[in-house]
C-alpha cells in the first residue's frame, strides 16, 4: 500500500516533464518515470511471491547449509559422493534427451497445425491441449500397458514374427525417455505454433522467388524465424524435466535414478531434510544459469516485429 | 477501504469462534493411513465402531507423508492425531523427538505382541514379505526360499524388488547368500550387494503394492519379493500366482501421535480400541495383514488364516526396525551408489 502511495504521486511530474519545449528532459526522465509508472500495481503480485514463495524457497536454502550443523557438510557430501555425481549426471542426461525428442517431435507437428486449414488446426491444437489435462498417472500407466515385455506393441511385434524376444522398454532410460517426451510435447508445440503462426508465409515466398531451394529456403529462412519458440519452449521443457518426478518413478528402472527422486527419497524416508535442500538449492541454481543463457542468446524477436508492422 | 476491512476482520473473528467452538463442543481424532483397501478397512474395523461406542469423531485423513508429519511438528500446527507409519520410521521419529509417548492406562500393553510395541508407538497391523511366483511363467518349477530369486537358469524372467533402502531387500539377499537367520544383523552390506550384483539386471523395482500386484500379475516378472496381502489378493482374483512362505519377512505398520496433538486423550482412546483384540481381528479378517494383539488369533476367520503370517511364525524372521531406525541413513546411501553404479 505505502509503495502504491508513493509511486503515484510521480506520475504527474512525469506528465509535467513532457510538457512541450523540454524536449530533451522529455527523452530521457519521461521514459523512465513511465517505465515505473505502473510499479504500483505490482505490489499485490509481489507480496504474494514474496510471502508464499520466496520467504520459503530461502529457508529452504538456510536448512541446506544449517542442519543438521552448521556448515558447507551438506553440499560436501553431494559433491564428494560420486553416486550423487552420477544421480545429476542421470538427471541432466534425462532431461537432454527429452528435450531433444520433444523438439523432434512437436517441431512437425506444431509446422502440420500451421498449414492444415484453419478449422483442421484447432482441432489437432485441442487434441494436444486434451493429452495435457489427462490425468498424468493416468497417461503413464498407459504407457506401461503400451511398453513393458507383456503389453501391447511386444505381443504385436512378436506375433508378426519381427522379434522373437521382448523388447525391453520399460523399467529402463528408454521407457522415461519415450514417456516423458510424450508429456512434454505440448509444452513445445504450443509456443512453438504461436511463432509459426506469426511468420509470414510471404517471407518463405520470397526466399523461393529470390532462388532458394526448398532446403535452403528452411534452413536458412524458416528455422531461423522459428528461433524464439523452439528456445521458449526447450528451456521449458529442459527445466521442467528436471524436476521430474513421476513418469521416472513408474518407467524408470532404480538405476537411473534423477535428482527429484533423491530428493524425495531424503525428504521422505529418512527426514534429512539438510541434504534435500542441498540437491534442491542445486537444482534451482542450474536452472538459474539455463534462464540466464536463454536471456542471452535469445534473439530479437521476428514475432515483435511482425506484430508491430 | 476502511470499513471493508473492518467488516472482514469482525467476519473472520466470527468464523473463527465458530471453528473453535465446534472443536470444543465435539472431541475427534484425524487419523492418517495410507489410503486405498488398507485405510477403508480401517475405518469400518476401527473408526466406524469406536465413534458409535464414545462419541469421539473420527475423521480420516491421508495419505501418510513423513516430510509433512515432521514440518507439523516443527511449525506446532499439529493437524495430525494418529498416524499409521512404518516401523523403522516409529521408531526414527521416536528418536528425533516428533512423538508423544503413549499412554499405557489406556493401552493394554501385556496384549501386543512384545515386537511391535515401544514407548511411542503400539502395532498398527503386521505383515511378511513373501516370495511370490508367476505360476505361468515358470511351469513346473516351484521355487521354495529366497536363494530361487538368485537362480535365473532354474527360474527364469524378471524379479521385482521393493524399491526403497528400507528393511527387506538386503536381508533376503543375506538369507540367499547362506548366511543364518540368527547372524544377519548387522547387516552385511558388501555381501549383500555383492550377491544383488549377481541379479542386478533382472530386478524389476515397485515402490507400491498395486505396481506389485501388475508386475506379477502380468507376468512382467516371474517372480519376486511381496507383500503377502497383495499375493492374497491377486490369487483371490483368480490369479496364476504361487506363494513361499519359507524364510517370510516380517515387517509392520505402527501407530504414532505427533508431538504437539490438540487431542491427545482422545487419541489414546483411539488407539486403545485399535489395538484392542476385537479391533484387531476385524481389521486382519478385512484385509490379510496380520494382528499385533496376541488375543486376537482366535478370532480370525477360519478360512483366512491360513492365508496370515501367524499361521507362519516358524519360518518367520522379523526384521530388525531398531537397527534400521539407527542405520537406515547411512544404508541409504551404500544403497543408491549401488544402484547408479
Amino acid at each position: 500500500m505505502k509503495m502504491t502511495a508513493a509511486s503515484r504521486p510521480s506520475t504527474p511530474i512525469g506528465s509535467a516533464a513532457g510538457a512541450p519545449g523540454k524536449a530533451a528532459v522529455m527523452k530521457q526522465t519521461p521514459s523512465l518515470v513511465q517505465r515505473w509508472r505502473g510499479a504500483g500495481n505490482l505490489v499485490p503480485a509481489l507480496l504474494f511471491l514474496g510471502l508464499f514463495f520466496l520467504a520459503p524457497l530461502i529457508g529452504l536454502l538456510l536448512r541446506g547449509v544449517l542442519e543438521p550443523e552448521p556448515g558447507l557438510g551438506n553440499y560436501q557430501q553431494l559433491f564428494a559422493n560420486s553416486a550423487y555425481a552420477r544421480v545429476l549426471l542421470n538427471t541432466f542426461s534425462v532431461a537432454g534427451l527429452v528435450t531433444l525428442f520433444s523438439l523432434l517431435l512437436g517441431f512437425p507437428l506444431a509446422w502440420a497445425i500451421t498449414l492444415v486449414p484453419r478449422g483442421w488446426g484447432r482441432w489437432i491444437l485441442s487434441i494436444v491441449l486434451l493429452s495435457m489435462w489427462t490425468s498424468l498417472l493416468a497417461r503413464t500407466y498407459s504407457w506401461l500397458v503400451l511398453l513393458q515385455a507383456s503389453g501391447v506393441i511386444n505381443k504385436a511385434l512378436m506375433a508378426m514374427g519381427i522379434i522373437d524376444q521382448p523388447l525391453e522398454m520399460v523399467h529402463n532410460l528408454t521407457g522415461v525417455v519415450i514417456g516423458m517426451s510424450y508429456i512434454m510435447i505440448p509444452f513445445i508445440v504450443l509456443p512453438l505454433q504461436a511463432t509459426m503462426q506469426a511468420i509470414d508465409p510471404m517471407i518463405l515466398q520470397a526466399g523461393s522467388i529470390c532462388g532458394a531451394s526448398p532446403w535452403t529456403n528452411f534452413f536458412r529462412v524458416f528455422l531461423p524465424l522459428c528461433r524464439p519458440g523452439l528456445f521458449s519452449g526447450g528451456l521449458m521443457v529442459f527445466v521442467m524435466s528436471l524436476g521430474y518426478y513421476v513418469t521416472p518413478a513408474l518407467l524408470g528402472g532404480a538405476q537411473n535414478m534423477m535428482l527429484p527422486e533423491f530428493i524425495i527419497q531424503q525428504v521422505q524416508s529418512f527426514l534429512n531434510w539438510g541434504l534435500a535442500s542441498a540437491g534442491a538449492a542445486l537444482l534451482i541454481v542450474i536452472t538459474l544459469v539455463l534462464f540466464y543463457f536463454y536471456l542471452k542468446l535469445q534473439p530479437e524477436s521476428p514475432v515483435g516485429a511482425s506484430n508491430a508492422r | 477501504m476502511v470499513l471493508n476491512k473492518g467488516a472482514t476482520a469482525i467476519l473472520f473473528a466470527g468464523l473463527l469462534a465458530t471453528v473453535s467452538h465446534a472443536a470444543i463442543a465435539a472431541e475427534s481424532v484425524n487419523f492418517v493411513s495410507w489410503g486405498g483397501s488398507t485405510q477403508d478397512a480401517q475405518k469400518q474395523a476401527w473408526a466406524d465402531p469406536f465413534s458409535k461406542a464414545s462419541g469421539i469423531t473420527v475423521v480420516q485423513d491421508g495419505p501418510t507423508d513423513y516430510g509433512k508429519l515432521k514440518a507439523m511438528v516443527e511449525s506446532g500446527n499439529v493437524q495430525w492425531d494418529v498416524v499409521d507409519v512404518e516401523a523403522d520410521f516409529a521408531l526414527r521419529a521416536a528418536a528425533e523427538g516428533l512423538l508423544e509417548p503413549l499412554d499405557f492406562t489406556a493401552i493394554q500393553r501385556d496384549k501386543i505382541d512384545p515386537r511391535f510395541v515401544s514407548d511411542y508407538g503400539v502395532g498398527s497391523f503386521f505383515f511378511s514379505f513373501v516370495l511370490g511366483y508367476n505360476e505361468g511363467k515358470l511351469g513346473a518349477a516351484k521355487p521354495q526360499d529366497w536363494s530361487a530369486l538368485f537362480d535365473t537358469k532354474t527360474y527364469p524372467g524378471k524379479r521385482a524388488l521393493y524399491k526403497w533402502p528400507s528393511p527387506g531387500v538386503l536381508e533376503l539377499a543375506l538369507l540367499a547368500d547362506g548366511v543364518p537367520a540368527d547372524k544377519l544383523y548387522p547387516l552385511d552390506l558388501d555381501r549383500a550387494f555383492k550377491k544383488l550384483d549377481t541379479i542386478k539386471k533382472d530386478i524389476v523395482w515397485w515402490g507400491g503394492g498395486a505396481q506389485s500386484q501388475q508386475l506379477l500379475a502380468s507376468g512382467e516378472v516371474s517372480m519376486g519379493q511381496f507383500w503377502n496381502g497383495r499375493i492374497h489378493a491377486l490369487q483371490e482374483d483368480g490369479a496364476p500366482v504361487g506363494v513361499s512362505w519359507k524364510q517370510n519377512l516380517v515387517m509392520a505398520d505402527i501407530l504414532v501421535v505427533p508431538k504437539g496433538t490438540k487431542n491427545k486423550a482422545a487419541a489414546m482412546k483411539f488407539l486403545a480400541s485399535a489395538s484392542s483384540a476385537k479391533g484387531q481381528a476385524d481389521f486382519s479378517n478385512l484385509t490379510a495383514y496380520a494382528p499385533v494383539n496376541v488375543d486376537s488369533v482366535a478370532r480370525l476367520d477360519s478360512v483366512l488364516a491360513p492365508n496370515l503370517p501367524t499361521a507362519y511364525a516358524k519360518d518367520q524372521i522379523t526384521l530388525d526396525f531398531a537397527y534400521w531406525a539407527k542405520n537406515g541413513s547411512a544404508i541409504a546411501t551404500r544403497w543408491n551408489e549401488w544402484l547408479v553404479k
